[in-house]
């Protein structure tokens, strides 16, 4: 466990600017993670209920009337 | 309530402090009994009396006076005693009565077992998480902001304009409104073309190469608007075939760029796409 943290600590928290950047880069890897899953829970949640799931309804119809 | 500041020694608490007190406390100097019970802070609460009691109690305390400056000759006597004796007594109370808030209590209960390079790691995990958590709420804040000022989807779609190009025949033009603005869309000819690519740009006042101001050769878009003060140029007129503006003589080419006159741009190209082969969306 003691050699865990000494590697941790060495590896990121020496340095405080590898302790800014891994909090940055972990900031980014985490929005995007964050973004994914949010966006996939409101559409599992809306299933059926969006513009995108009925799209098909009706773009299909308008462009056998062009045709 | 100015007056004399009045020492009062302090009996009843068996300590050798003289405290200075000011006037709206000489109830402690009444009775010290009364004192020991109520804290400092409620001495304040003597500055809310009447004026009518505030007054009585300096009459009162001028009484007492003489009292308490017999308390303060006898505090000192004692402590000159003290000092003859030359041993230290502390001040404060000592560790080893009871009920005193000297002792330091025993905090290896709350002691962590892990090795201290842990903890430290902890303590910077938490610190770099708490920022990594900022970051993410600033600039979700920030962009949040930004997105709001921008145009919504229903303003970009009203602010574009779709033409169906099969109606223009070759060699003519159509104006049409766009953002308040008229735009000028020529089908050019084979030998405009050629008339506008061969021309020398490079010497012109606001020199641009043809190619830089169409998409398609044959399609030729521009805002309707001259770039002096901002009049309407009129078509196939003036001295290079292009459009002429009658406000104050601004010839432009066959390609929009201005020739001779006071203009000092050529005219302006608008952003455009060819959705479709026929079909013209401006915006």
């Amino acid at each position: 466990m003691a050699g865990f943290a000494n590697a941790i600590y060495s590896t990121f928290i020496r340095k405080n600017t590898v302790l800014l950047t891994t909090a940055f880069a972990g900031a980014f890897a985490f929005e995007l993670a964050f973004d994914i899953t949010s966006n996939k829970v409101w559409d599992s949640w809306n299933q059926g209920r969006q513009w995108k799931d009925i799209k098909h309804r009706y773009m299909v119809k308008e462009e056998e009337d062009d045709e | 309530m100015t007056g004399p500041v009045i020492p009062i020694a302090s009996e009843s608490s068996g300590s050798n402090f003289n405290f200075r007190l000011h006037p709206p406390s000489i109830l402690t100097s009444l009775s010290p009994q009364l004192a020991a019970q109520f804290p400092p802070w409620s001495i304040a609460l003597t500055m809310s009396l009447s004026s009518a009691s505030s007054t009585l109690l300096r009459t009162v305390a001028r009484q007492q006076l003489p009292t308490s400056r017999a308390a303060v000759t006898s505090c000192q006597q004692r402590r000159g005693v003290a000092d003859a004796k030359s041993s230290f007594e502390s001040p404060f109370a000592s560790a080893n009565e009871r009920g005193s808030t000297l002792k330091i209590p025993n905090f290896s209960k709350y002691k962590s077992n892990n090795s201290p390079r842990s903890n430290q790691v902890f303590s910077y995990f938490m610190a770099g998480s708490l920022g990594l958590a900022t970051a993410v709420g600033a600039k979700a804040t920030v962009q949040d902001f930004l997105v709001n000022m921008s145009a919504s989807a229903d303003v970009l779609a009203q602010a574009k304009v779709e033409i169906s190009l099969g109606a223009i025949p070759e060699g003519k033009n159509v104006i049409i409104k766009w953002r308040g603005k008229p735009v000028f869309i020529r089908h050019r000819t084979q030998g405009e073309i050629d008339e506008a690519r061969e021309a020398k740009w490079e010497g012109l006042r606001d020199p641009q190469p043809d190619e830089d101001r169409v998409q398609r050769p044959e399609w030729l878009v521009m805002l309707g608007v001259c770039t002096h003060l901002g009049c309407v140029p009129i078509g196939e007129a003036g001295d290079y075939g292009g459009w002429f503006c009658p406000c104050h003589g601004s010839h432009y080419d066959i390609s929009g760029r201005i020739r001779r006159g006071p203009a000092p741009l050529n005219l302006e190209v608008p952003a455009y796409s060819f959705p479709e082969d026929e079909t013209l969306v401006i915006g």
